[in-house]
């Protein structure tokens, strides 16, 4: 078993920044990733769907971008942070070949509650903004 | 569609609006670590909270977890919504917006709020219905509306695990979609900034920054320098011209940091500015080094001759003092 | 030299589409439909038009308005160049042609699908081939490509110089959407705002944020101008042009005049307005109400400035004061400007200031209007007119 550290909400101030990460965008990604979240729409595993649709290849589901925005947030944390919601909005396509860069910083802090909210952008390298959101944690050691 | 045929189409999509999907739909599995882990590898997701059973046990829970963005996946139809979905609400109205020619697809929002951390075991039944339907809008993607699903998850106690709000837009794919795709290679090549043509009056100039030099023209006949370039000097009329090469120091005599909109191939944070050269003549360039807020008008600059990208040489300038 | 043209060309009618963000329709059809429109308010029939103004970046031929609207002959055509500017270019071409007996009576319009077609935000970088490419050029590698990073340029140095602060750009952005709201043509009607909601919005370009930037809107506007001897027996009461002018300075660059010693002005419109004043016979103190052309909120105050309502820097001062309001020294963009109403490249405000001379403005104020300003885009070559009753 590895030990695994979740942060404390007396350690989280407003304006924090959270290390940024790089996900390579990979047809494996993009398909698996629907697969994986049961999403069959034709554009996320056949790319003759995803050009009749107005893009180049095959494309990221929603579904799958929500999970690794969810995932930024929670390595962030450690995992006895608790998620309390996400709020996600999608702009450019992700397709593979491109690498999508994912930042965060701490908006609001409670510490009456533990709850903490994230603004996350996920950027990839060729259209630019991907994803914007923010996701609310409850983290241990509130008052 | 004529309008007439329009109005008619409006009218049954937005009798969808309130529409019941699904009542108390049950999930085929119950949360389990097969899918979880499979979930979690496609994600690279490594959080024991969802699969290391020992660790589980001696956390605050005491227990695993199912990851709570999976809170939908465990309803979703599977392979046959490739073909042909099974009959519901929404798969109805889909069809409906599809007929007439809205084929287009894409989640743009989705947005869930977690109540309780379902468990291994638990069962995920879902209730929903169609919410809202936009009025036609015009999108990057194409003509379309929105429609918002609204979801509510419950556990096999009845008891409420979250809720879901997703927001989809169905749209007319922008004509000749298919066509505008050559290759790969070609629609994936990382993008660079936009030159500028190359004319008789400014090609030479763009030819030296290549070459890395920054040039300013002056007329020869008066002296004057002048910038941008132009064919005839207008202190003198002549129309002889040489140049000299810049210094590259100067003044900053405005800035603005671009927010909106950010365009392929231009770095982020992005700021233009005006500069006044210790030749005399005015510049646009971008400010590096600096963040805008540590910016000022009147603040000395220092320049170089950069390779922006893979194609691109332009003159970037910098706080004097970090050059110094 | 002084041009004679005082009050021998006389608005008599206008028209609007509607605006929308997706008209759905070509921009032929709203060019027809607005000038329908405008010939119908006037009383008069297609074919009593023989001749037209719009702009060159209008994508509507005047012969095949001509046909589509049943216009017959046409002794005159003329275009305005430079975007925005051209909003009074359209008044500027139809006075010469009246005055001079080139045309009897001249429809001016511009119709756009500003927001489903090409969309000005969006930059001028693409496919483009014309001589401008070479202008722009020096500006697009650097990523200043759109009117709000060039008009965001201007303004930080002008705020800088004059000490203006954004309390000045709020109160122009305010005002205007407040008359917006209460237009039900209006994108904006109903939806007002408050500070903390225009402090909120995000930036667009440094000092510009969204609520200072105009709409992107699909839609149409006309005005028929005529002689004074016809105008008497048409259907609405004559709103005469005292004076009007189409301007460009020295070191003139489009939307980029950043070579001049001092680039915080605007001197082509300051040109203009001492050529307006001029001919008409009037000045500052005579004029009523105002619609100034507002691609973005500071570029008002520069303009009030330039037309010599308040000395240079002086303008925060001026719209801190009330100015702008109904109740002000100087209404402004009663129909919500083209920050809340829409942005029919200024041609709907020659549309709301012959409303106000005629009194039947949606946001009608309260005192008397003699004499209205109407202005076009700046940064480029402009102008503006003065209307007042025939």
């Amino acid at each position: 078993m590895t030990d695994f550290k979740t942060i404390r909400i007396d350690e989280v101030s407003v304006g924090d920044a959270l290390a940024a990460l790089d996900i390579e965008v990979t047809t494996a990604l993009v398909v698996g990733g629907a697969i994986a979240t049961r999403d069959y729409e034709p554009v996320h595993h056949n790319k003759a769907a995803a050009q009749a649709a107005g893009l180049p290849d095959v494309f990221m589901n929603i579904l799958t971008s929500q999970a690794l925005m969810t995932r930024f947030a929670t390595d962030w944390s450690g995992p006895e942070a608790s998620v309390r919601s996400i709020d996600l909005q999608l702009g450019a396509p992700n397709l593979p070949g491109m690498v999508m860069t994912v930042t965060g910083e701490i908006t609001a802090v409670d510490s009456k509650t533990g709850i903490v909210d994230i603004a996350i952008n996920g950027e990839n390298n060729i259209w630019g903004m991907h994803m914007h959101g923010t996701v609310q944690l409850k983290l241990p050691g509130e008052d | 569609m004529t309008p007439e045929e329009h109005q008619l189409f409006e009218q049954k999509i937005y009798a969808y609006v309130g529409r019941e999907v699904f009542s108390s739909q049950p999930a085929p599995d119950r949360i389990n670590e097969a899918m979880i882990r499979h979930w979690a590898e496609a994600m690279g997701d490594k959080n024991p909270a969802y699969q290391d059973a020992e660790w589980a046990e001696q956390s605050m829970r005491g227990r695993l977890i199912g990851p709570p963005a999976m809170m939908y996946c465990w309803n979703q139809e599977g392979i046959t919504a490739a073909t042909k979905r099974s009959s519901d609400a929404l798969t109805d109205m889909c069809d409906l917006f599809d007929q007439h020619g809205y084929s287009g697809v894409l989640g743009t929002n989705v947005k869930q709020e977690y109540f309780k951390e379902a468990g291994m075991g638990d069962q995920v039944f879902v209730d929903m219905i169609i919410d809202t339907i936009s009025e036609q809008k015009a999108t990057a993607r194409g003509i379309g509306y929105f429609f918002e699903s609204l979801a509510t998850f419950s556990d096999q106690h009845g008891e409420k695990i979250g809720t879901q709000r997703f927001r989809v837009l169905k749209f007319i794919p922008a004509e000749g979609a298919n066509s505008t795709v050559s290759s790969d290679e070609e629609a994936l090549e990382t993008p660079t900034r936009i030159a500028s043509p190359r004319g008789h009056d400014n090609g030479w100039w763009w030819e030296a920054a290549d070459e890395g030099r920054m040039l300013i023209q002056r007329c020869t006949a008066c002296q004057t320098l002048r910038h941008p370039p132009r064919p005839m000097c207008g202190e003198c009329q002549s129309m002889d011209w040489d140049s000299i090469e810049s210094t590259m120091q100067g003044e900053v005599l405005s800035f603005t940091e671009i927010h909106h909109p950010k365009v392929p191939g231009y770095p982020s944070p992005l700021i233009c500015a005006v500069i006044k050269m210790d030749e005399g003549t005015n510049f646009v360039s971008n400010l590096r080094g600096c963040e805008a807020r540590d910016a000022s008008i009147g603040m000395r600059v220092s320049g170089v001759m950069e390779q922006v990208d893979d194609k691109t040489m332009l003159p970037q300038f910098y706080p004097a003092t970090q050059e110094a | 030299m002084v041009a004679n043209v005082k009050d021998k060309a006389v608005i008599v009618g206008i028209g609007n589409t509607e605006f929308s963000k997706n008209s759905g329709v070509s921009e032929l059809s709203l060019a027809v439909q607005a000038i329908k429109v405008a010939l119908d308010d006037a009383g008069l029939k297609p074919s009593d038009i023989d001749g037209m103004a719009t702009f060159t970046m209008d994508t509507n031929d005047e012969i095949e308005v001509a046909r589509a609207l049943g216009v017959g002959e046409l002794s005159f055509f003329g275009r305005s160049h430079y975007g925005g500017g051209a909003a009074t270019g359209t008044l500027h071409q139809a006075t010469m042609a009246v005055a001079t007996g080139m045309a009897e009576t001249v429809v001016c319009f511009r119709a756009l699908n500003g927001r489903s077609g090409h969309r000005f935000s969006g930059g001028v970088a693409g496919a483009i081939t014309t001589a401008d490419a070479i202008h722009w050029g020096w500006y697009t590698p650097f990523g200043l490509m759109t009117p709000a990073s060039w008009v965001g340029m201007f303004t930080q140095r002008w705020m800088h110089i004059t000490g203006v602060t954004k309390d000045a750009l709020y109160e122009v952005a305010k005002t205007t959407r407040d008359y917006g709201a209460n237009n039900p043509a209006a994108f904006f009607y109903g939806q007002t705002f408050d500070r903390t909601e225009y402090d909120a919005q995000r930036s667009i370009c440094d000092p510009l944020q969204l609520f200072d930037c105009c709409q992107e809107s699909d839609g149409g506007s006309a005005v028929i101008v005529t002689t004074p001897e016809r105008a008497r027996d048409l259907a609405q009461p004559g709103v005469a042009i005292r004076g009007v002018a189409q301007c460009a300075a020295k070191d003139q660059e489009q939307m980029t005049s950043f070579y001049r010693e001092e680039f915080a002005g605007i001197p082509e419109m300051e040109f203009a307005a001492t050529d307006v004043y001029a001919m008409s016979g009037m000045q500052a103190g005579d004029i009523d109400a105002a619609v100034i052309y507002d691609a973005f909120s500071p570029i008002v105050l520069w303009q009030l400035e330039a037309w010599g309502f308040c000395g240079f820097g002086e303008s925060g001062d001026f719209v801190l004061d009330g100015a702008l309001r109904p109740d002000g020294r100087l209404p402004c963009n009663t129909h919500g400007g083209q920050l809340s109403e829409a942005y029919i490249h200024g041609v709907n405000g020659i549309v709301e200031a012959t409303k106000l001379v005629r009194g039947t403005s949606v946001n009608q104020p309260a005192k008397q209007i003699d004499h209205a300003l109407v202005t076009s885009g700046v940064g480029i070559p402009t102008g503006g007119a003065i209307l007042g009753k025939l």
